[in-house]
């Protein structure tokens, strides 16, 4: 028993250093390096990395891919992070909602959450793109608008039985507003589950993201992100394999580090979901 | 509620409201999103092309006859013509339907037959040094992006190895690494699903009378464990549908496999609307018949949902 608290604070602990050291990164990474992301220098096209004073080589444009995973990693931050903060503020006030209210509003809420949790949202993502284009504001919004009812379920089901308790009653017939009965009782108590579910969320949001560049449909083309990279990458997976293997590994440590952290964070605080 | 009643009108009430409420919601999205005669028209229409636009959609009129215009286009299943060729949007995503079913079944399959044995693997000896090596890959691989690993299969197996081929569709061969590409979207996500299932049903009072009466670890886990594992695990294929279709989206169009995944990317990106509105429609359909479908199964087999439903908790 023991050992696994230890394990799992540990887990925490390297989670947090880890994006913590991202987060740095992505603040300052792009101004240290030296290079600009988008310099094209055709004489030094596909150097390998190590080799040079290109630390991560160069594409086939002859551009820094340590500048460009750089510049990449502040925009999977930026986009992942404002979408789940988009989803959670739409989930959290929804949830609250359709978890007091029998009118319409909460049925429909509900019956959105319901049918949200097995349809394939991302699809929903692409066609929302072909509507209102693409580009940071469009990612965000698109992203945070179908990815709501995650949150939405767990505050509703959570608020919903939380709002049974005998001392809410209590406080209610103390005629308490609905206000202060929501902050002072109801939010404290979904807030650990609410917690777990953000770093999760991050990751999805991030893996989404890139995907939708990867596809070719997320971030403008020409602007470094780690799905762009990859896209760009396949003509060259046989002479130039680093550069497929730079933003892999880039997207795979931030999701890992993310799911560490979420995983840390739901055995610390006793969540089970 | 009886299956029989279950069988006849409430799903296909059901599937109405759905399929009404996503055309409603692209409908007015399309609207505050700024000129639709654009959108349906296309970014370097002329300004002849967006008044014949205009007329055809009836785009000049107020809005809620707008909005009645176009609910009694899709009574009649007039999705619109494709900008691209001018064929029938349905029509053109019914033609790339079949191409995404194969792929998304094979795929089914090859994720049910990885990772049923090694969740209830995982199961039935939760502290096994091997078990505990097994659940780091599986948290790994749960954070690595399906089509970065789609990119390494092809990496290793149709160029260091040139086994199979990288892109296509056709014969069987290529079909290898798009079906591994989807159903790694699945694997781990299942494998944890029967480990938790079957990890649930070890604790329950029967595989103790069954110890208890002597029979072995192998007995309980096949004959006892397993068939009610696998009853939850119905709905679980429905739960993984999402994944699935994501899957399909973007292997499809990374191996340049002609289904409605692609179709959708490629619609996208030349600002194709109706063939991207019928894909999302068709999607949604189909989402629900296999969430219904499995719904039934569920009930038709397991005593307990059936019971549950009776007394009206369901």
């Amino acid at each position: 028993m023991s050992r696994s608290i230890r394990a799992s604070r540990l887990g925490l602990y390297a989670g947090v250093a880890l994006l913590a050291v991202l987060a740095v990164l992505a603040a300052f990474g792009p101004d240290l390096t030296g290079h600009d992301p988008l310099f094209v220098d055709l004489a030094g096209r596909f150097a390998a990395p190590f080799g040079s004073e290109h630390l991560l080589g160069t594409d086939q444009l002859g551009r820094d891919l340590l500048a460009r995973v750089l510049r990449g990693l502040r925009w999977s931050l930026g986009v992942a992070l404002c979408a789940t903060l988009l989803a959670f503020a739409i989930g959290t006030t929804l949830g609250l909602v359709a978890a007091r209210s029998r009118s319409l509003a909460g049925r429909i809420i509900r019956q959105v959450t319901a049918f949200a949790q097995s349809f394939p949202v991302f699809v929903l993502a692409v066609s929302l793109i072909a509507i209102v284009g693409n580009g940071f504001g469009a990612l965000v919004t698109i992203l945070g608008l179908v990815t709501w009812p995650v949150f939405c379920r767990v505050v509703q089901a959570e608020a919903a039985s939380l709002l049974t308790r005998e001392y809410v009653l209590a406080a209610r017939m103390l005629q308490m507003s609905t206000l202060r009965l929501y902050t002072r009782h109801v939010l404290p108590g979904i807030l650990a589950s609410l917690s777990v579910l953000v770093p999760f969320h991050f990751a999805d949001m991030l893996i989404a993201e890139s995907a939708l560049s990867f596809l070719g449909i997320g971030a403008p083309l020409g602007i470094a992100t780690w799905g762009n990279m990859l896209q760009e990458s396949r003509s060259y997976l046989v002479t130039a394999p680093w550069l497929m293997l730079v933003p892999a590994v880039a997207i795979i440590s931030l999701v890992f580090a993310a799911n560490l952290f979420g995983d840390g964070l739901r055995r610390r605080l006793g969540v089970s979901t | 509620m009886k299956i029989k009643a279950f069988l006849g009108f409430s799903w296909l009430r059901d599937l109405a409201v759905l399929l009404f409420g996503t055309t409603t919601v692209l409908f007015f999205l399309l609207r505050l999103a700024g000129d639709p005669a654009i959108v349906i028209a296309g970014q370097d229409a002329s300004d002849a092309q967006l008044a014949e636009v205009r007329a055809q959609y009836g785009l000049d009129r107020p809005l809620p006859l707008q909005y009645f215009a176009y609910l009694g286009r899709l009574l009649r299943l007039d999705l619109g013509n494709s900008l691209a060729d001018g064929t029938p949007a349905l029509e053109k995503v019914l033609a790339a339907y079949p191409a995404s079913l194969l792929l998304g079944a094979l795929a089914m399959a090859l994720a049910l037959v990885l990772a049923v044995p090694s969740g209830t693997w995982l199961a039935a000896r939760p502290a096994g040094a091997g078990q505990r090596v097994a659940r780091w890959i599986i948290f790994m691989l749960q954070g690595t992006p399906g089509f970065v690993l789609a990119l390494l299969l092809v990496q290793v197996f149709a160029i260091k190895l040139a086994w199979l081929p990288a892109i296509g569709f056709g014969d069987a061969r290529s079909w290898v690494l798009p079906t591994l590409s989807v159903a790694s979207f699945l694997v781990p996500k299942l494998t944890r699903m029967v480990e938790a299932n079957v990890g649930a049903e070890l604790q329950a009072s029967y595989v103790r009378t069954a110890r208890a009466i002597g029979a072995t670890e192998r007995e309980v886990l096949l004959r006892h464990v397993l068939p009610n594992a696998l009853l939850g695990l119905i709905a679980l294929v429905g739960a993984q549908l999402a994944f699935i279709v994501t899957g399909l989206v973007i292997i499809e169009t990374l191996f340049a496999w002609p289904g409605i995944g692609w179709l959708l990317v490629q619609s996208t990106m030349n600002l194709d609307f109706p063939v991207v509105q019928a894909i999302t429609l068709v999607i949604v359909a189909t989402v629900f018949v296999i969430n219904t479908i499995a719904e039934l199964l569920q009930r038709r087999f397991d005593p307990r949902v059936r019971q549950a439903t009776a007394r009206g908790v369901a």
